[in-house]
C-alpha cells in the first residue's frame, strides 16, 4: 500500500526541481505546488484516510518527514539564490570613491595650548608641579626679589627696560621668574615646579618679537641640586618634546638672579646639528636662559642659601611651538586668524 | 664657550677685528687688556705685559688745577701736561684706532681713545687754558644751560645731566662727550687729562635723556673699577710724552674720598663640587682663579681684585671655576629623587577640560592680546575701571583688556569674510578695577544662536559636574540700559546656587555696528575662578530602566508672554516620579493661531524604574497634567 504513495519517488522529483530552480520565484512555485494549501503534501495527508488504520500512523510520519525535508531544502536553496543575487547586484553597482569626503565641523585648540600641554605633561612626569601666577606684578616680585635693584637697566621705563608699567603702579610681568619668588615665599624646599605663562615686553614687533608671548619657568631646589642635574633634566625634556635624541650645550651668561648663569642651546632639531637656515648654520638652537639660583634670591625669599641650592630656567613656549609646527612669524599666535588656527 | 661670544671676525687692512659680545656685568673685559687676561686664563698662556715708565717734571699738577666734585663721581683723577706738540698720530696708532672703528683726530685725543681701548677707562683731554679760573667742577647742569660738543652738536641740558664745568660754564658732558669750547686744538699749550669714575646710573640716564651714546658712556653706564683711573691716566700721560713730547707735571690731582679695596671670599671646595655636580681638583681650582687675577691662599681664601666688580659671592667664584674649566665637561646626572608625586593643578585640569569640551562642540580657541585701545574702553564704558599703561607701544594697546569680548569681536570682523559662521572662545585674564586681574572664559558664536549658546552652556556645565545652574532674566537699571553692550531682552544671567557666574546674550546692535560686524553675535562670558569652585569630578552612573517607555504628545495654546519654564514647571510638578522627561519640540505662532497667543508642543516620556506602566496609569498622569495646565486662565491643551 505504501507504494501507492510513492514517497521516495516524489522526494527525488521535488529535490531535483529545487536543485534546478534558478530564481526565488521558481522556489515559490515549487512551494505552492507541494507545500501550499492545495499542494501535493496536503493531498497526501488527505489520502491517508484511505489506508487501513494500522498503517496510517506510520505513513503519516513519513509524510511529515518529507515535509520537513522539503522545507529545509527550500530554505537552503533560497539562501543560496539570495546570496547570488546580492553578489551580482554588487558586481553591477557603480560607486565612485573619489568623491570628496564630508568633514564634520569640528573645533580646534590653539597650537600653544597643545604645546603647553605636552610640556606640562613631560615635566609632571619628571616630578614637577605646574604652578601659575599673576600677570600684573609688583616691582618686588618682578625685579627686587630677583636681585634686580632700582636703577638697574632692566627697570628703565625708557629704552633698555622693555617692561610695561601701569599708570597706577605695578608692571606687566616681563618674565615668569616672578612666580619663582611667589612660590618660594610660600613653600619650603625641596621643591620642583614649572610655571607656564604669558609675559609682556614693550618693544617693536616683527617676525620674531612680540609684546606678549608665552614662557615656561622651571625651578628645582633641594640640598644638593647641581648643574649636572640641570643638564640631565633639560636634555630629557627636549628629548621627549622633540621625540628624538638631542644634545645640550651651556654657554656662560649673565642674569642677576642666577649664579652661575647659562644660555642653553639644544642641537638643531631640524638639521640634527649639521647646519641649516633655522639654526643659522650653527647646528644649535638657543632655547633659553638658566642658572643656579642666586644666594640673594634665596635670602629675599627668607630661605637660607647655605642650606638650599637649585637651578632655575626659562624657555619660550611660543618659540617651541614655532619650532614644532615650523611657524615663521610669531605674530600669527595672537592674530585670531581662523585660517591659521583651524590648521591645528 | 667659556666667556663671551664672537659676533664677527672682520679683516681690516693687514689686521683683523674681532667683534665680541661682552656680558654686561664684565666691564673689566671692555678692553684689550681685559680680553687678554681672560684669554690667558682660558688657554693657560702667560700674559705679556708691556713695560713703561712715566717721567715727571719738577712743577706740580696741583698748582695748575683744582677739582671740586659736587655729585655723581666716585673718583676724579687729573694730570697736567705742558707743551705737547699737537700733530697727527704716528701710523701705528692711527691704524689701531681705525681697525677698532675710531676716527683719528690728533695725537693727544688719539692717545686718550687708545688708552680707553687698551684698559677700558674713558679719558678726556682739555685745553687747560680754556678752563676758567683753573677749576674743574663736577655738577649737575642747570636748567637751560647749553653745550656745543666736539662734533658740533648743540645740547640743551637740565638737572639730570652731569657736566664737567669750570667756574663759568659746562666744558664737557661728564662721561659722555667733551665740549667744543675746551677741546684740544693746534694752539693748545697745556693739556688737562681727565680720568674719572662717574656713577653708572647718572651717565646711563643722562645718555638716554639726550639720546647720545658714546664709547665712554657705554663703559660708564655698566660701572667701572675706580682704581683703574690711575693706571689709565699714567699710561696716557706716558704715551703723550712719548708721541707728542709733552712735559708731565709732577703728581696728579685725585679726588677719591672712599677708596675701594679688594674683598675676600672663603671658597669651600665641597660647595664647588655640590653646585657644579662635578669634582674638580683643588690644584685646578687654584690655577683657574690665579689666571683670572684672583689671589688665593692655602685655605682657599680668595682675594677679589677690584676690577672684578661682578664677583661678590662664593657662587660668583664657582661660576668662574665652572666656565673656565668648561661646562661641557660636566656630565649630566639625574637628581636623587625623593619619591613624591607632584600635586595636581586643579585650575589647569578644569581649564583643559573646558577647552576640550568647547572644542568638541565645534569652537576654535583663540589667544588675543591683553591690550585694547582707549576707543575700545569707551565703547564698552569701562572708563572708570580700565587699567592704563604708562608706556604703551601704540595707541591701540593703551589699556589692559577689561573684557575678552572686545578682542573676540575684532576676531569676528577680521574673519567674517572668510567663514560663514564663526565659533570661537578664549580663556584668559581680564584686568580692571581694584581686584585687578581675573581669569574668564568667553565664548562667541555668530548668527541667531541664543539657544544654541544656551545649550552649549548647559552641556559645558553638566560635563563639569555642575547641575544646579539656571538662567535669570537680565534686568538692567535704567542707567545701565543706556550703555548696555547686550541686547536688552536677549540676554540672561547664568547662576549656580544663587550666585551669578556669568552672562549670556546677544551683543547690542550699537556695538556690532561700532565694530562693523555684519551678523548677529551671541556671547557667553563666565568667571572662570567661580566655575572652578563649583566644578566636580564626581559622576555617578544612572541605571537604565529595562521597562518600556510610553510617549505622549500634548500641545498647549497660551498667551505669548508666558515663559516656557513656567509651563515646564507645572508639567513636572503634576507628572510625578514616573514622568521621566519632557521635550519641547515645537513653538508655533502665526497662521491658524490667534494673535498674542502661541502653541507649545511637548513630548512627555513616561517610564517607571521598577515596572511596566499600564496605559491606564499613563492616562491618569497625563490627565492630571492637563488638568493643572488648564487651571490657568487662557491656557488650552490639545492632545
Amino acid at each position: 500500500m505504501a507504494r501507492k504513495f510513492n514517497l521516495k519517488t516524489l522526494q527525488k522529483k521535488i529535490q531535483k526541481e529545487i536543485e534546478e530552480a534558478k530564481t526565488l520565484k521558481d522556489l515559490d512555485e515549487i512551494f505552492n505546488l507541494y507545500l501550499g494549501k492545495k499542494g501535493e503534501i496536503v493531498k497526501l495527508f488527505k489520502k491517508i484516510k484511505s489506508l487501513p488504520k494500522k498503517k496510517r500512523a506510520k505513513v503519516g510520519e513519513r509524510i511529515n518527514k518529507l515535509k520537513d525535508f522539503l522545507f529545509e531544502k527550500l530554505e537552503k536553496k533560497s539562501e543560496k539564490i539570495k546570496k547570488k543575487v546580492e553578489e551580482e547586484e554588487e558586481k553591477k553597482e557603480f560607486f565612485d570613491i573619489t568623491i570628496p569626503g564630508k568633514k564634520p565641523e569640528i573645533g580646534h585648540l590653539h597650537p600653544l595650548t597643545s604645546v603647553k600641554r605636552k610640556v606640562e605633561e613631560i615635566f609632571q612626569s619628571l616630578g614637577f608641579e605646574v604652578v601659575e601666577g599673576p600677570e600684573i606684578e609688583d616691582e618686588w616680585h618682578n625685579f627686587d626679589a630677583l636681585n634686580i635693584p632700582p636703577g638697574h637697566p632692566a627697570r628703565d621705563v625708557l629704552s633698555l627696560g622693555k617692561t610695561f608699567y601701569l599708570k597706577k603702579g605695578g608692571v606687566m610681568r616681563s618674565h615668569t621668574s616672578s612666580v619663582q619668588i611667589r612660590y618660594m615665599e610660600k613653600n619650603q624646599p625641596p621643591l620642583k615646579i614649572v610655571v607656564p605663562g604669558k609675559v609682556f615686553r614693550a618693544e617693536a614687533t616683527d617676525v620674531s618679537h612680540e609684546i606678549e608671548f608665552w614662557q615656561l619657568e622651571g625651578l628645582m631646589v633641594d640640598k644638593d641640586v647641581s648643574v649636572a642635574n640641570f643638564k640631565a633634566i633639560v636634555e630629557e625634556f627636549f628629548k621627549r618634546f622633540f621625540e628624538k635624541e638631542v644634545k645640550i650645550r651651556l654657554r656662560p651668561s649673565f642674569f642677576p638672579f642666577t649664579e652661575p648663569s647659562f644660555e642653553v642651546d639644544v642641537s638643531c632639531v631640524i638639521c640634527g646639528g649639521k647646519g641649516c637656515p633655522v639654526c643659522k648654520n650653527s647646528g644649535w638652537l638657543e632655547s633659553g636662559g638658566a642658572g643656579m639660583v642666586h644666594p640673594q634670591v634665596f635670602k629675599n625669599c627668607k630661605l637660607n642659601p647655605k642650606e638650599w641650592q637649585g637651578f632655575a630656567f626659562g624657555m619660550g613656549l611660543t618659540r617651541l611651538a614655532m619650532l614644532k609646527y615650523k611657524i615663521p612669524d610669531i605674530r600669527l599666535f595672537n592674530s585670531g586668524d581662523l585660517r591659521f588656527l583651524k590648521q591645528f | 664657550m667659556h666667556s663671551f661670544e664672537v659676533e664677527e671676525i672682520k679683516k681690516s687692512g693687514k689686521d683683523f677685528a674681532i667683534d665680541i659680545d661682552v656680558l654686561p656685568n664684565r666691564t673689566d673685559c671692555y678692553s684689550h687688556f681685559g680680553m687678554a687676561r681672560e684669554i690667558s686664563a682660558i688657554l693657560g698662556y702667560k700674559m705679556k705685559e708691556e713695560k713703561w715708565k712715566l717721567k715727571e717734571e719738577n712743577f706740580k699738577a696741583k698748582d695748575f688745577i683744582s677739582v671740586k666734585v659736587k655729585e655723581g663721581c666716585q673718583r676724579y683723577t687729573a694730570r697736567v701736561i705742558f707743551d705737547p706738540k699737537i700733530d697727527q698720530s704716528p701710523d701705528w696708532l692711527r691704524e689701531r684706532l681705525e681697525v677698532c672703528g675710531l676716527k683719528p683726530i690728533n695725537n693727544v685725543v688719539d692717545v686718550t681713545n687708545y688708552v680707553m681701548l687698551e684698559f677700558g677707562q674713558p679719558l678726556h683731554a682739555f685745553d687747560l687754558d680754556k678752563i676758567e679760573e683753573k677749576e674743574i667742577i663736577v655738577r649737575k647742569a642747570k636748567k637751560g644751560e647749553k653745550i656745543l660738543t666736539l662734533d658740533e652738536e648743540e645740547y640743551e641740558l637740565d638737572k639730570e645731566i652731569l657736566v664737567i664745568a669750570d667756574s663759568k660754564k659746562p666744558v664737557a658732558l661728564a662721561g659722555i662727550k667733551g665740549g667744543k669750547n675746551s677741546g684740544i686744538s693746534e694752539k693748545t699749550k697745556r693739556v688737562l687729562l681727565e680720568s674719572a669714575n662717574f656713577e653708572p646710573l647718572i651717565i646711563r640716564r643722562g645718555s638716554a635723556k639726550i639720546d647720545l651714546k658714546t664709547d665712554a658712556s657705554v663703559r660708564f653706564s655698566h660701572g667701572l673699577d675706580p682704581n683703574l683711573t690711575e693706571i689709565a691716566i699714567d699710561r696716557a700721560a706716558f704715551l703723550i710724552q712719548e708721541i707728542a713730547q709733552g712735559k708731565v707735571a709732577k703728581g696728579m690731582v685725585d679726588f677719591y674720598p672712599e677708596k675701594v679695596y679688594p674683598k675676600k671670599i672663603k671658597l669651600e671646595k665641597e660647595k664647588v663640587e655640590s653646585l657644579l655636580g662635578i669634582k674638580i681638583a683643588p690644584k685646578e681650582i687654584f690655577r683657574i682663579l690665579k689666571s683670572l687675577g684672583f689671589k688665593v691662599d692655602k685655605k682657599f681664601v680668595v682675594e677679589i681684585p677690584t676690577f672684578r666688580r661682578d664677583v661678590s659671592f662664593q657662587e660668583d667664584l664657582i661660576e668662574e671655576i665652572g666656565r673656565v674649566y668648561g661646562y661641557e665637561k660636566i656630565e649630566k646626572k639625574f637628581p636623587k629623587q625623593t619619591l613624591s608625586l607632584p600635586n595636581k593643578n586643579l585650575d589647569l585640569f578644569w581649564e583643559n577640560m573646558t577647552k576640550d569640551i568647547l572644542k568638541e562642540l565645534g569652537f576654535t580657541e583663540v589667544y588675543n592680546y591683553s591690550f585694547v585701545s582707549k576707543d575700545d574702553v569707551e565703547k564698552f564704558h569701562f572708563e572708570k575701571e580700565a587699567i592704563e599703561l604708562e608706556n604703551p607701544v601704540s595707541a591701540s594697546f593703551q589699556f589692559l583688556r577689561p573684557s575678552l569680548i572686545i578682542n573676540l569681536l575684532k576676531n569676528v570682523y577680521k574673519n567674517q569674510n572668510f567663514f560663514k559662521q564663526i565659533k570661537i572662545f578664549e580663556i584668559g585674564k581680564i584686568f580692571k578695577g581694584e581686584k585687578k586681574e581675573k581669569k574668564v572664559l568667553t565664548c562667541l558664536m555668530t548668527g541667531e544662536t541664543f539657544f544654541e549658546m544656551k545649550g552649549t552652556i548647559d552641556l559645558l556645565l553638566e560635563k563639569l559636574g555642575i547641575s544646579n545652574f539656571y538662567y535669570d532674566s537680565y534686568r538692567p537699571t535704567p542707567e545701565a540700559t543706556k550703555i548696555s553692550v547686550w541686547h536688552l531682552k536677549r540676554s540672561a544671567e547664568i547662576k549656580v546656587d544663587g550666585e551669578e557666574i556669568g552672562f549670556l546674550g546677544e551683543i547690542s546692535k550699537k556695538i556690532l555696528d561700532a565694530y562693523q560686524i555684519k551678523e548677529k553675535v551671541v556671547v557667553f562670558d563666565i568667571d572662570f575662578e567661580k566655575l572652578v569652585n563649583f566644578a566636580s569630578e564626581e559622576h555617578e552612573y544612572q541605571p537604565i530602566s529595562s521597562f518600556p517607555a510610553v510617549i505622549r504628545d500634548i500641545s498647549v495654546l497660551l498667551p505669548k508672554k508666558v515663559l516656557v519654564e513656567e509651563v515646564l514647571n507645572k508639567i513636572y510638578q503634576a507628572g510625578g516620579e514616573n514622568l521621566r522627561d519632557v521635550d519641547l519640540f515645537d513653538i508655533y505662532e502665526g497662521e491658524e493661531i490667534p494673535e498674542e497667543r502661541k502653541s507649545l508642543s511637548f513630548r512627555l516620556i513616561f517610564q517607571a524604574k521598577d515596572r511596566a506602566l499600564s496605559s491606564k496609569e499613563v492616562e491618569e498622569v497625563q490627565n492630571k497634567i492637563i488638568e493643572i495646565l488648564e487651571k490657568e486662565k487662557e491656557w488650552e491643551v490639545r492632545k
